[in-house]
């Protein structure tokens, strides 16, 4: 709601500058958004009058005016444009203005021609975005009057940012109310009093629409001159307040709806067929609106109609064939209430937003209509000529709102409030903002005023009381309250130290959207099937993502077209697979690695990073979460190289995969490496519950180590090695602990039989009571080697 | 034989003295003390002489021979401390050159101030809940008291996938399911992803909210006040940054509050962030809605709750300087690393 500051000065005497006027409503919830001064730069600028128009003599597009400023002499003024002639009022700027737009006036010489000064247009002036020609004054403008006084000038343009439950204050009146209460002065304005109906002619409306529309106002004015001016005075009103003037009767409307805050609407009464109805839309029937767009109504839709059908969508827009044009001589003025419900989502539904569904909306008076017909009356036949009919008023009382009693007990304002403000301040409140309230006993009735469609409950009402007051003058307070302590089990899988671990290697977090473009799931996984959005804001941005893939993809491809080569990137957040049918909403953490493993660095030489440099990654994840049941087994991911991707299980549970980008695919989606890439969902890393550690004793024992090279098939995977050494591990007898077992050798080649490798076991061995004899290490060693043969054909190599 | 002793002492001593090395060093030791080494050999003689003659000829060679093992003892520590220093110097490194795997990633500016805003509220005996992102409408709108095509529900520009199911355009609905399953007292906070269908130069269609709320018996618009001052001015570090209130609205507080701080860029002078006012709106807060306490069975005479809710882009642009919210999801490696430290 934009609003100018000189208009709102005629309804209250609030006493202050512009600057308490816009901390004001600022604090009282009516935020400024901006406030644009008006009328500077017009010193110099005054009412004159063309006395004589001729072609310049040397410029085919030029005149040469001579023009009464009303400085008791004549000033010569050449000017570009066409449309004024002898007799016309114009604004003339003398030497030495400074305009709005910058422009310096001076005294000059155009192609041989003196001239004293400029005709401006409204761009000129600061009053439109674009003029065609200068600005031609109504022919009873003062000459020689600064310009600014006969425009009300200065002034300003203040903006606010309404919230929705403040429809009371789309209008002049609505924010003099507010403000007149707070600065406790009384409300004034124009006078408001009914126009005598001259003439009879009327149509008759009738109600069919129940509590949509309980309360219908319609006047037939006969004669108007529809194809007059605005006046200036009227047609600047609506520009200040951001309205765009369109012709006289369109003006007027909305006037009185900016002035009061009620909406109305002008038909062309000639074009009108019977009765005027109130009802529900038919499913389907057709509108064509005032903006040329056509329409299949809703079944529901509220609307007026005549014996032809809908004319108008209620409290949205009129229709074409009724409208209102310069050659319209008879007018029927609508002013009603239309319930806010009915009115609600219908402009959307139509992809329409007007002022008038803007209020409706929001609530609009249920009294209002009348006060506004007698309104718009006034200025049709005072600007228009014409004569007006009598009102034919329909009204459902049963229907119209109810003004609410609402129940409230001061001490409990002051309880809410934490303050102790006492019954006579609320009471003081209440009556600046015309709350009628009975105020007995520790429970009190308030009604609110019509117009206050916010207030219901005690609550609203303690707000008021708080705005009054003013909510930087409300104390503040600490809390106090039960200590109860609310940590977590000590082995809870926090998401901290998973980000921690990652970033302590040299990850970076990154944020990728929820939502992904719908061909790079599918080019990852054409099983996905991901979710839909029904609305979204682009096609790459359409489906929800059912892995972290597509993200950290796309966040590599835009990096590394920035050269940003060497990357490490991790996220952690919610992905949205399909199970069996269903969308599941899962926490999941997810990297990608890509380019060279290290940063340069003087010692060493570099290379790319690979599948095993990121496992690490991910079985230190795992590590971290005391994960201990994770296997990393050989299969197929439609995203990864077939050779190179793994599923992670935890005691076999799937838990997440992890595998080099499939080369096919690093084309396609823009990436070079190909990157490494993994993801570990967090449900099953939680699930795996880990246990408080308990202490065993620790052997002061010295620990023995053997080395171990065994040859078996190449088809044996180290899973299966470890799986039978861990097997062996445990069927020790008790006096040892084969404590660690690590592969620190895989070779093929000269030495090892085809199809065969050789695997090299760091084994450590821990006596627990007794230093055991030579014998019974190379028994044990002995026996693993035995084990192995058996289970998996290993030879010990020799 | 005297005589010949001290030939041998003198010679022994400009040996050692001479001896570059500690094998050498060794060759002279075996060579005159060793076994069969020229001062054992005289030793060995001096059990031929007179015995009047032999305690003093031992005590004369015993002397020697101590003479030249202290030689060598010595010579030996200066040998040793030499080959040190020649190792010592041979082993010097430039330490200025970087050292090995010294990198370290870090967190996203938004994860940061997440947690530096948890960290916050659970210092002041806080919870923290998460809930889905994918939301029914109930949970997302009506349980918060914003009906059908309510204006506000305007404001939330909403992602659909149908009439029931739509993206969170707020973490409050966190609130609600927390209200419903546990009794008050409740203090907690909902971080996570919210998402609404608004995409320009200062709106992504995600972003990041943090919601909290409060609910006991006695709970007041002054701790409202005073809970959203401390925790301002300490994620700011400025015990006197101004904080201030004025009403709003939202469906599920009344009454409502935005809240606004003294501009952090430019000490409330006036500047392009601030539009010149001096002040920026950097949360929402209130007292619980008595319609929403109806929806999750909260007695609204016996209790009262206070909740606020904040966008964790806006903090983190203010706080570090971030003058483009599109920055933040567009994760060039280059704009992540500069929140590396802390």
């Amino acid at each position: 709601m934009r609003f100018s500051q000189n208009w709102l000065a005629e309804w209250v005497d609030h006493g202050w500058d512009q600057a308490t006027l816009v901390h004001r409503l600022t604090m009282a919830g009516l935020e400024v958004e901006a406030v644009e001064d008006l009328g500077a730069g017009l010193d110099q600028v005054r009412v004159g009058v063309i006395e004589t128009c001729d072609q310049h003599p040397n410029a085919d597009r030029l005149s040469l005016c001579t023009v009464d400023a009303g400085e008791g002499g004549s000033r010569s003024i050449v000017c570009g444009a066409t449309n004024m002639g002898p007799g016309d009022k114009v604004a003339v700027a003398v030497p030495g203005a400074v305009l709005p737009n910058g422009m310096t006036i001076k005294k000059s010489k155009l192609r041989g021609e003196t001239s004293e000064g400029m005709l401006c247009s409204t761009a000129e002036l600061g009053m439109a975005e674009e003029a065609e020609g200068i600005l031609i004054l109504p022919s009873e403008a003062p000459v020689g009057t600064p310009l600014a006084d006969y425009l009300n000038l200065p002034d300003a343009v203040v903006e606010l940012d309404l919230t929705p439950n403040r429809g009371d204050c789309l209008s002049i009146a609505g924010i003099a109310r507010e403000v007149a209460a707070l600065a406790d002065k009384p409300l004034m304005g124009p006078p408001l009093a009914p126009v005598q109906p001259a003439g009879t002619p009327r149509r008759e409306v009738r109600l069919e629409a129940g509590a949509d529309c309980p309360r219908y106002l319609g006047r037939v004015v006969e004669g108007v001159d529809a194809g007059g001016e605005t006046p200036l005075w009227l047609s600047e009103r609506l520009r200040r307040c951001g309205v765009r003037p369109v012709s006289l009767l369109v003006d007027i409307t909305n006037y009185v709806m900016l002035e009061l805050g009620q909406p109305l609407h002008a038909f062309d009464n000639d074009r009108l067929s019977g009765d005027v109805r109130v009802r529900h839309a038919a499913d389907g029937e057709p509108v064509t609106l005032l903006d040329g767009s056509s329409a299949e109504l809703e079944a529901g839709t509220l609307v007026i109609a005549d014996d032809a059908g809908v004319q108008a969508v209620a409290g949205v827009m009129g229709g074409a064939d009724t409208a209102v044009d310069e050659g319209t001589t008879n007018v029927f003025l609508e002013a009603a209430y239309f319930r806010p419900g009915a009115v609600a989502g219908r402009a959307r539904k139509l992809g329409q937003h007007t002022d008038a569904s803007h209020r409706y909306e929001r609530g609009v008076d249920p009294h209002l209509a009348v006060i506004a017909m007698e309104r718009a009356t006034a200025l049709l036949t005072e600007l228009a000529g014409g004569t007006p009919g009598p009102v034919t008023e329909a009204v459902a009382e049963a229907d119209l709102p109810e003004r609410p009693e609402i129940p409230f007990r001061p001490a409990r304002a002051d309880a809410r409030l934490g303050t102790e403000l006492g019954p006579e301040a609320m009471g003081d409140a209440f009556r600046r903002l015309n709350l009628e309230t009975e105020e007995e006993g520790e429970e009190w009735q308030v009604v609110p005023p019509p117009y206050r469609f916010d207030l219901a409950l005690e609550a609203d009402l303690i707000e008021e009381v708080a705005r009054l007051h003013g909510y930087d003058r409300l104390p503040a307070e600490r809390m106090i309250g039960p200590m109860e302590p609310h940590a977590g089990s000590e082995t809870d899988v926090q998401d901290r130290p998973l980000r921690q671990l990652l970033v302590g290697r040299g990850f970076r977090e990154v944020i990728t959207y929820s939502f992904v473009d719908p061909d790079t799931v599918a080019r990852l996984d054409p099983s996905a099937e991901p979710l839909p959005l029904a609305n979204p804001l682009s096609r790459e941005q359409s489906v929800m993502r059912p892995d972290l893939f597509a993200g950290l993809l796309e966040t590599a491809a835009a990096n590394q077209a920035r050269q940003n080569e060497r990357l490490r990137l991790f996220e952690l957040g919610r992905v949205f697979p399909r199970v069996d049918g269903a969308i599941l909403q899962r926490d999941a953490i997810g990297g990608l690695v890509a380019g060279p493993l290290d940063p340069p660095h003087w010692a060493g030489e570099r290379r790319g990073a690979d599948f095993f440099d990121v496992k690490g990654d991910v079985e230190a994840l795992l590590a971290r979460a005391g994960a201990s049941g994770a296997a990393f087994e050989r299969a197929e991911h439609p995203a990864l190289h077939p050779g190179q991707s793994a599923r992670i299980t935890l005691d076999g549970v799937h838990a997440g995969w992890l595998g080099t980008l499939h080369p096919g695919l690093a084309e396609p989606l823009e990436v070079t490496g190909p990157p490494v890439l993994f993801q570990l969902d967090l449900a099953p890393v939680r699930d795996q519950a880990s246990e408080v550690p308990q202490y065993r004793p620790v052997s002061r024992l010295p620990m023995t180590r053997r080395d171990l090279a065994v040859v078996v098939s190449e088809a044996v995977t180290a899973a299966e090695l470890t799986r039978v050494v861990a097997a062996y591990a445990d069927d020790i007898e008790a006096d040892l602990d084969l404590m660690d077992w690590r592969i620190f050798d895989v070779y093929t080649g000269e030495g090892v039989a085809a199809g065969h490798k050789s695997v090299g076991l760091a084994l450590t061995l821990q006596p627990r009571d007794q230093t055991p004899t030579d014998d019974r290490i190379e028994a044990v060693v002995a026996g693993l080697v035995e084990r192995l043969a058996g289970e998996l054909g290993a030879q010990l190599r020799g | 034989m005297q005589e010949e002793l001290d030939a041998i002492r003198a010679r022994a001593e400009a040996e050692i003295d001479a001896a570059g090395d500690l094998d050498t060093l060794e060759q002279l030791r075996v060579g005159y003390l060793g076994k069969k080494g020229e001062l054992t050999n005289l030793l060995k003689q001096v059990g031929q002489l007179e015995p009047e003659a032999r305690k003093a000829a031992g005590q004369a060679v015993n002397a020697a021979k101590e003479a030249v093992q202290q030689r060598l003892e010595a010579r030996r520590e200066e040998l040793a401390r030499v080959e040190l220093d020649r190792r010592l110097q041979a082993e010097r490194v430039d330490v200025s050159l970087p050292g090995r795997d010294a990198e370290v990633g870090n967190l996203h500016p938004v994860t940061r101030m997440l947690e530096r805003i948890e960290d916050l509220f659970v210092a002041m005996g806080f919870e923290v809940d998460q809930g889905p992102e994918i939301e029914d409408a109930f949970h997302n709108f009506e349980a918060l008291n914003i009906p059908e095509d309510h204006p506000a529900r305007m404001m939330h520009d909403t992602f659909y996938f149908d009439d029931h199911w739509l993206l969170r355009t707020h973490t409050s609905p966190v609130q609600i399911r927390v209200m419903a399953e546990r009794e008050p007292p409740l203090r907690t906070i909902a971080p996570g992803r919210v998402f609404r269908c608004d995409s320009d130069v200062t709106h992504t269609p995600m972003f990041h909210q943090v919601e909290g709320l409060v609910v006991d018996e006695g709970v007041t618009f002054a701790h409202l006040k005073g809970l959203m001052q401390d925790f301002l001015q300490r994620l700011f570090e400025r015990d006197d940054l101004p904080v201030r209130f004025r009403p709003s609205y939202f469906p599920f507080t009344e009454p409502s509050a935005e809240v606004d701080i003294g501009c952090v860029l430019c000490e409330g002078v006036g500047c392009r962030v601030c539009k010149h006012t001096g002040w920026l709106e950097v949360l929402g807060a209130g007292l619980i809605h008595p319609n929403v306490f109806g929806h999750v069975g909260v007695d609204a005479e016996r209790y009262s709750g206070l909740a606020f809710g904040m966008g964790v882009e806006r903090l983190a642009m203010l706080r570090y300087g971030v003058d483009d919210l599109r920055l933040f999801f567009e994760n060039d490696v280059r704009f992540l690393a500069q929140f590396q430290a802390g």
